[in-house]
């Protein structure tokens, strides 16, 4: 199987460089048949990466430790679940993850065009086709998953790390990896519609829900992330600003950016220069996250170690700018706005400024991973960039960005009067206002960007709230029925529009839920003999003991934390450390939720005296309304698949604009 | 998986995928030449999209007015701009057609 899997990887590599010649001349001379096997080399390009997947798999599963990739990062007790999804926590294995995600993505993406975007679809062949022969030359030739260890074979592998062996990392990591690569997809029209000309706004129609894709994979992706850190690293947070964590925030601010820049060049045919340069930045810093993750030259929970791959990933970023940048430059006067801003009290005026702060914070982020890199590279000295300077940039945008989030919805297009202003704002405001008094008066006031960002959280609820009851509302008077009628009928008729103001609420629910669970948090670490007790926020926890549980690949030794609370049972918490047949220590927490407040009670075990005693270090955590972070993820998907979800009437209007004026030519 | 087994299945994959690849060129098919848009396409195609900005911002107008996001006489304001540039843009459709 690994002579199939390694003959597989060359063939990949040689079947998306033919597609991206392919697509050149295809582009070229207009030659369909050209085009058709380009797009063929990609379907049999996916077939040969999954053809390596299933070859590394099945070394994985039987355990051939002439593998690198099998010896260090399973062993032969490692659960089957596990095995399997070990495939990408070696650094080889995940890029070849990332290379079959590419090709199935651009496959798709050619076929869903086939008979659409004639002129451009071989110049996205061949790009989609350059970056698939990068990726499968990084995997075939400089980091294999069937590199063979260095050395004699042994009889065991070294284990998976403990910390990759939860649920969470199973799911991760895929999706993370679905969001970087399809923004790929959008990278390539964009450089297609520039490379023809073809700049109109049948590009953005084709890219918006790829991106969207990308945009919904992304932040599902870090929210899992987050959930597996808070469950696993055992330090009572879920976001901690590290290099890897801060590489997926970028593209996805990027593509954030976008996904609201491209609704004013829709609609009002400006900002056109800056889509092409928020599609290129998105991909590019999805490109460098893969460069940060992989190179070694960040220290990170999330990081593989150091692989040779990470100057390639470095050429190529810095190619793709290029290429993005002289591509645009080339074609400024096509990409002339249709209207100019009239007012700065207008919608599009909200989003301009709302991108403005996307990008200001995506780049803050960028400064604050890159700055240790270039201090090392300068100075010989590693310098820290630590969460104070994080948090200090999401106070001074994301502050201003929440505002945004309720003040766009609620402006006019083009203009908006002072009249109108008052009467669509007195609601929100006075709302607002009044939230703020109330949560002054209730205490919270010892926090003020914490007070400022519940009270802007309450201005942005109420008006979600106002748009989908006016909405519903209207609805009713133009077509009658019952007020759930009318508001599918609303929601279903606008899928974009009340999509993304179920998105909004989600972020309302994400910011309260990050706000109270790090502002209100509370923290208590004792040494507890057996039966002796302490106290945390009204809850009493009691050392009942240390006991010892055999699991499938480990031995699991905790202690047993019997909880009560105003003097009634609320069951146990059992914090603990596996140790591992490997030799290999993991620690794991338990927590106990409440709903539906969504306040945890979260227990670490620190240490365990080691004189038979049965003494125990431990530190409790009581986080308030954390579970709203992670409701916030169910909402966030909620919304991104109302807004995914395909328009009938959309793609009516679209075939009736391009189909009838360009039918006679066939593109 | 023996060796020679792995040999046969790895030449039936590339094998596999020079017939897939190569199809097109065997396979009949009638247009092979793809027509390019010519300038006055362009044109009725950035109008096109024009026409359909207009009438979805007629569309948007209307729902802003019906859920109290601009006044009356705001309203009236704007429709009228955006019925003219309608007009303008189909009148130039007209033409080129």
């Amino acid at each position: 199987m690994t002579t199939l899997g390694r003959v597989a990887l060359y063939l990949v590599f040689a079947l998306t460089a033919y597609a991206a010649v392919a697509g050149v001349l295809a582009g070229r001379r207009g030659d369909r048949r050209l085009m058709r096997s380009s797009r063929n080399a990609f379907w049999t390009a996916l077939a040969a990466t999954l053809v390596a997947v299933v070859a590394v798999e099945y070394a994985l599963v039987t355990h051939d430790f002439s593998l690198a990739v099998v010896a260090e990062h399973t062993s032969r007790r490692l659960p089957t679940g596990y095995t399997l999804s070990s495939l990408w926590a070696s650094e080889a294995g995940s890029l070849l993850l990332w290379l079959a995600v590419l090709t199935g993505a651009s496959a798709l993406a050619l076929h869903q065009n086939r008979r659409r975007n004639r002129e451009l679809m071989p110049w996205v062949a061949a790009v989609l086709g350059g970056i698939a022969t990068f990726f499968a030359g990084l995997a075939a030739f400089v980091s294999s998953p069937f590199a063979h260890v260095a050395g004699g074979v042994p009889a065991d592998g070294a284990g998976l790390d403990p910390s990759l062996q939860n649920p969470y990392m199973v799911a991760h990591p895929p999706m993370l990896y679905l969001g970087y690569v399809t923004l790929s997809i959008p990278f390539a029209f964009a450089m297609a519609a520039l490379v023809t000309g073809r700049t109109d706004a049948r590009w953005l129609v084709s890219v918006r829900r790829w991106t969207l894709v990308s945009w919904a994979a992304l932040g599902t992706g870090m929210l899992l992330g987050a959930h597996w850190a808070y469950v696993e690293i055992g330090w009572g947070g879920y976001w901690a600003w590290d290099p890897v964590e801060n590489a997926a925030l970028m593209p996805w601010l990027a593509a954030t950016a976008f996904l609201h820049s491209v609704i004013v060049q829709e609609k009002k045919g400006m900002l056109k220069v800056w889509n092409m340069v928020l599609v290129s930045a998105a991909f590019s810093l999805a490109v460098f996250g893969d460069f940060l993750t992989r190179s070694g030259v960040v220290q990170s929970v999330h990081s593989f170690v150091q692989s040779p791959v990470g100057p390639y990933l470095l050429a190529f970023v810095a190619a793709t700018l290029a290429l993005s940048t002289a591509l645009i430059i080339w074609r400024l006067p096509l990409l002339r706005a249709d209207h100019r801003l009239e007012s700065v009290i207008s919608r599009e005026a909200t989003f301009l400024f709302n991108n403005l702060l996307l990008l200001a914070l995506a780049f803050a982020v960028l400064w604050g991973v890159v700055f240790p890199i270039l201090s090392e590279a300068v100075r010989g000295v590693r310098s820290t960039v630590s969460a104070p300077y994080y948090d200090f940039f999401l106070v001074m945008f994301g502050l201003p960005l929440l505002a945004l989030t309720g003040i766009g919805p609620l402006i006019a297009w083009r203009r908006a009067s002072p009249d109108s202003l008052v009467r669509t704002f007195r609601w929100p405001v006075v709302s607002a206002i009044s939230g703020a008094a109330f949560l002054w008066l209730l205490g919270l006031g010892s926090s003020t960007a914490g007070l400022t960002a519940l009270s802007l959280c309450i201005f942005v609820t109420v008006t979600v709230g106002l748009e989908f009851a006016r909405g519903t509302a209207a609805r009713r008077a133009l077509g009658g029925g019952s007020i759930p009628r009318a508001l599918v009928d609303l929601v279903g008729r606008n899928r974009r529009r009340y999509g993304g103001y179920v998105v909004h609420l989600a972020i309302v629910i994400l910011v309260v839920g990050v706000t109270a669970s790090s502002a209100y948090s509370t923290v208590r670490e004792a040494h507890l003999g057996v039966g002796q007790s302490m106290q945390i926020n009204g809850y009493t926890l009691r050392n009942a003991g240390v006991f010892q549980r055999q699991g499938p690949n480990y031995t699991y030794e905790f202690v047993r934390l019997a909880v009560t609370r105003g003097g009634s049972a609320h069951g146990t918490l059992e914090p603990g450390q596996r140790v591992y047949d490997t030799g290999q220590i993991g620690n794991e927490v338990d927590i106990r939720s409440s709903l539906p407040s969504g306040t945890d009670l979260y227990s670490t075990l620190q240490g365990v005296d080691r004189n038979g005693s049965g003494g125990v270090s431990v530190k409790v955590l009581v986080n308030p309304a954390v579970g709203l972070v992670w409701l916030a993820g169910a909402v966030f998907l909620l919304g991104a698949l109302i807004t995914l979800w395909p328009d009938p009437r959309e793609a009516r209007q679209l075939a009736r604009r391009y189909g009838e004026l360009l039918a006679r030519s066939g593109a | 998986m023996t060796t020679a087994a792995a040999v046969a299945a790895a030449a039936a994959l590339v094998m596999l995928a020079v017939v897939v690849v190569a199809w097109p060129f065997v396979s009949p098919e009638r247009e092979q030449q793809e027509e390019r848009l010519s300038e006055e396409d362009r044109r009725r195609l950035a109008l096109a999209e024009a026409r359909d900005a207009a009438y979805g911002s007629l569309r948007d107008l209307e729902h802003d007015l019906r859920t109290g996001k601009v006044t009356r006489a705001d309203y009236e304001v704007e429709r009228d701009r955006l019925r003219a540039e309608a007009a303008r843009v189909l009148r130039e459709l007209d033409r080129l057609r």
